[in-house]
């Protein structure tokens, strides 16, 4: 794909290419994505003419028929649990009319065939490789149709397709397979034109609940994830850590380390400090038998962190706008309230981990990681060699959550392999996971309303702070193009029709690493808006639900708002009461493009805490590829967000993290796992992401409904002051 | 040099390793035996995703010295189907399409294989009890639930069928 020649590839109406070549003596079709996101606008400029130079022509996925019929895809993304593979192979063999069984996914590395630069995130991938992929998928339908038209001497409208055949409309047993076809069509031009999709009324495979294709391993526990990766002559490795939060290293020297038994390899440089040895064990001891000096970081505390952590009306960056907002909240009558949400461990149940294999003249690393481009470029970096010659294959991951879009792990497997001259495995502990890398940072959030004489929201600001969750991670020119932190300021904006509207965002540099977790800042924004419209609702003396459909919108976003809301209602009795000694309450949100309503029912735990017995939760993703796939991750997303919002606080003492292990830092467990009733709703015929969206409301949802019950008014996370 | 090595039976096959150094079963079987389906999670026994049976007894790997396990019956999840023949808790969690990771799998389905084995008929008070120890940070645990009480349902009727 370096070179396409020019009959051999298509810029397609969306500004990708699409373009054909041989491999092994199949067809294989690939179609290139690869507009770094900062200039997908440029597209439409160069699209129908010439290939654009700016773009790599790295493919984006990459199809192959084998002579015996099996289409093999090649994936983009990476799967963490989020059923990605099964999603878009459902797309891709929608549109190639294949069987089921006949296709099978196979995971990219970052060498190819499809390099992903981009990265498995922010609920994006059906919805950006929904388009690309089902085009692709029929050029390559069409093109095998071209070719069996030749060979079957018909025209190509006569000829039907089925179970990946070409047959005779009105003759069936004059059949090719694709199989039969693939060698011959590979050398076909590709169509000028874009292919005919097929209409939404034939899917089959696509809003079918087909079973995941990675769970027939994963039950047999005989799927690989970064932490079982193992090689010939591997060595494991151990890293020194820094004492505190922001030590850094003054001196390190090998001391005891290399007589110790087992171990083949010290590195002790300006930077990092580490072992190779022949078991874990060894590697860990001979660590701490290591000559090593620390610039210990301040002794820092909780408190210090949320003291900076602080919104001002008026200070940040505004990043939603409508009518007058300042204007209509000057004078007497306005409705103001705070909300504070905590630092969060992504505590995903797979701590990280890499195998890396670095040799004379390329290196291959397996890593559980949601970003294989960006860790090889890492990788490189490390070592001083051309990011062309590291491959990095991703794994299975146990759990990604934004954690594993940085994957240092691999970097060390590599500093360490690269002393040892072998392969080597890096595994960090829990206690690693608790005490490095980043977290969730903490949000402060300002709300200030005035209502009208009629009880309707007349003028809605949403004031936020946040430490750092995108900025940590891009340079200074993109951070200052962009002002605000768009990670943390996801959610953060107003859905409702609401005649003033401000939102601003301060990014908040904090003396702690932040960044990515799953939704970004989309559970601290919904918590802090949906709590503050119940808060409006029952100053209106307004029924919650009533009260937000009454402020949805004229638009689709309205409309869709609005047909959650409903459902929800139905489906959770809303407006019959609750049994006794319990209350619901109800939040909603639209992130990603994904609309979501939640209601809770909850109880007062006899021993204190709150009790959730039941989410009804209902989900449009627009169109849903796989409805139980979406079912799963809104299951998942309720949980994981619960234990957040009931449970989980991290916190900073004397300069750490104060929890080693999850006895500090306890996960929801079955107990307090509700019953959730998930609802998926079809709103039209593009999808949009199931990953995060599910998880905005539920905080809020939860905090309404012990506001239903107890009267108490519960505006920090988590909720544990019932 | 025998009595400088233990043997194991895991999953009905004999192994031979190592007495010393000090270890736990968990680590013996990952990077030792090459038995990576057992999960390490948080090394200290909170999270059961390392959960496997001692002669029938789902306990947590990583805090079974290796020492201890000598002429007793391990089982772990490679060892849960016979062959093709998916287990029952294996076949309940497939069908509920339970896994999102897939990491604490193993341990959930070990502990529930566990408890249906001692309990054929466990109650879902009696399901909570037994699951409460092991973490799913993707938050499947209403599939979990359902999952193990098809499980025993499952189990029940392949007994009645024998």
């Amino acid at each position: 794909m370096s070179q396409p020649p020019a009959r051999r590839w298509r810029v397609s109406r969306r500004g990708f290419l699409i373009g054909a070549g041989v491999v092994g003596g199949g067809l294989a079709l690939g179609a290139t994505l690869g507009l770094p996101w900062l200039r997908l606008a440029l597209a439409d400029v160069v699209d129908g003419a010439a290939p654009p130079t700016i773009v790599t022509t790295d493919p984006a996925f990459w199809f192959e028929i084998a002579a015996d019929g099996r289409v093999r895809l090649a994936m983009p993304k990476v799967e963490m649990g989020q059923g990605i593979h099964t999603a878009l192979a459902q797309i891709a063999a929608e549109e190639l009319e294949l069987a089921w069984e006949q296709i099978e996914v196979v995971p990219s590395s970052s060498a190819g065939p499809v390099a992903d630069n981009f990265g498995t995130n922010a609920s994006n991938s059906v919805a950006s490789l929904f388009a690309p992929l089902r085009e692709t998928a029929a050029t390559m339908r069409e093109l095998l149709r071209a070719e069996a038209a030749d060979r079957l001497g018909v025209a190509p409208a006569a000829l039907r397709v089925a179970n990946g055949a070409f047959f005779v409309a009105d003759d069936p047993e004059r059949r090719l397979s694709y199989g039969e076809l693939a060698a011959d069509a590979a050398r076909r031009e590709v169509p000028a034109e874009p292919p005919v999709l097929k209409p939404s009324t034939a899917w089959t495979l696509i809003g079918a609940s087909v079973p995941r294709v990675d769970l027939p391993a994963k039950i047999r526990g005989a799927a690989t994830y970064g932490y079982d990766a193992r090689a010939e002559g591997m060595l494991y490795g151990a890293v020194a850590r820094p004492p505190s939060l922001g030590a850094t290293l003054r001196r390190a020297a090998p001391g005891e380390a290399a007589r110790r038994p087992g171990v083949v390899a010290v590195v002790a440089e300006r930077d990092f400090a580490g072992v190779a040895a022949e078991s874990r064990s060894a590697a860990a001891a001979a660590v701490r038998a290591m000559d090593l000096e620390w610039t210990e970081g301040p002794p820092l505390q909780q408190e210090q962190i949320d003291a900076r952590v602080r919104a001002v009306p008026g200070r940040g960056v505004v990043i939603q706008r409508a009518g007058n907002a300042a204007a209509a909240l000057r004078g007497p009558g306005v409705i103001t309230a705070e909300y504070r949400t905590p630092m969060a461990a992504h505590a995903h149940l797979e701590p990280q981990a890499a195998l890396v294999d670095v040799r004379p003249d390329r290196v291959l690393a397996r890593v559980s990681t949601q970003y294989p481009l960006g860790t090889a470029q890492a990788i490189a970096r490390a070592l001083g060699r051309d990011a062309r010659t590291v491959e990095v294959v991703p794994t299975y991951l146990g759990g990604g959550f934004g954690r594993r879009m940085v994957s240092e792990v691999a970097v060390e497997a590599a500093r360490l392999s690269a002393a040892a001259g072998r392969p080597v495995h890096v595994g960090w502990s829990r206690a690693e996971e608790f005490h490095h890398g980043f977290v969730r940072p903490p949000t402060h959030h300002v709300l200030r309303a005035a209502l009208g004489p009629d009880g309707r929201i007349v003028a809605l600001e949403h004031s936020q702070a946040s430490g750092g969750v995108i900025f940590p991670f891009i340079p200074a020119p993109l951070r200052a193009l962009f002002g605000a932190d768009f990670g943390a300021w996801r959610g953060a904006c107003i859905s409702y029709a609401v005649p003033h509207i401000s939102v601003s965002a301060e990014h908040v540099p904090l003396p702690i690493a932040t960044g990515a977790w799953r939704g970004l800042g989309l559970l601290a924004n919904i918590f802090a808006i949906e709590s503050f419209i119940d808060e409006l609702a029952h100053i209106a003396g307004a029924d919650p639900l009533a009260f937000r459909i009454a402020h949805t919108g004229d638009d689709e976003h309205g409309r869709r708002l609005r047909a959650v809301l409903t459902t929800v209602a139905e489906r959770a009795g809303w407006g019959t009461p609750a049994p006794a000694g319990r209350a619901r309450g109800v939040a909603c949100s639209i992130d990603a493009g994904t609309v979501v309503a939640h209601i809770a029912e909850v109880s007062r735990k006899p021993e204190g805490g709150v009790r959730v017995h039941t989410v009804w939760a209902v989900v449009d993703p627009g169109l849903p590829i796989n409805p139980d796939g979406v079912a799963a991750q809104t299951e998942g997303n309720i949980c994981m967000g619960l234990s957040s919002v009931l449970f989980e606080r991290l916190s900073v003492r004397n300069g750490r993290i104060a929890a080693d292990n999850f006895g500090a830092y306890p996960l929801l467990t079955m107990r307090d796992a509700p019953a959730i009733e998930v609802t998926v709703l079809r709103s039209g015929d593009v999808p949009y992401g199931a990953g995060e969206p599910p998880m905005g409301p539920i905080g809020a949802a939860v905090a309404n409904a012990v506001f239903a019950l107890t009267g108490q008014r519960l505006r920090e996370l988590p909720l544990t002051e019932v | 040099m025998m009595e400088q090595s233990v043997n194991l039976v895991i999953n009905g096959q004999t192994y031979q390793v190592a007495k010393d150094p000090p270890r736990v079963l968990l680590w013996v079987l990952r990077d030792e035996l090459g038995l990576t389906g057992t999960k390490f999670g948080c090394g200290a026994g909170y999270c059961g995703a390392c959960t496997v049976h001692l002669d029938g007894v789902a306990v947590r790997s990583c805090q079974v010295p290796v020492s201890r396990v000598a002429g007793r019956a391990v089982t772990t999840i490679e060892g849960l189907a016979r062959g093709e023949e998916l287990h029952p808790v294996q076949r309940a969690f497939l069908e509920a399409q339970t896994p999102q990771c897939g990491w604490c799998m193993s341990g959930q389905m070990m502990t529930a294989t566990a408890l249906i084995a001692a309990n054929p008929r466990p109650s879902e008070e009696e399901i909570i009890a037994a699951m409460d120890g092991n973490y799913c940070r993707c938050g499947a645990y209403a599939r979990i639930r359902r999952a193990v009480a098809r499980a025993a349902a499952l189990a029940r009727a392949a007994t009645e069928a024998v």
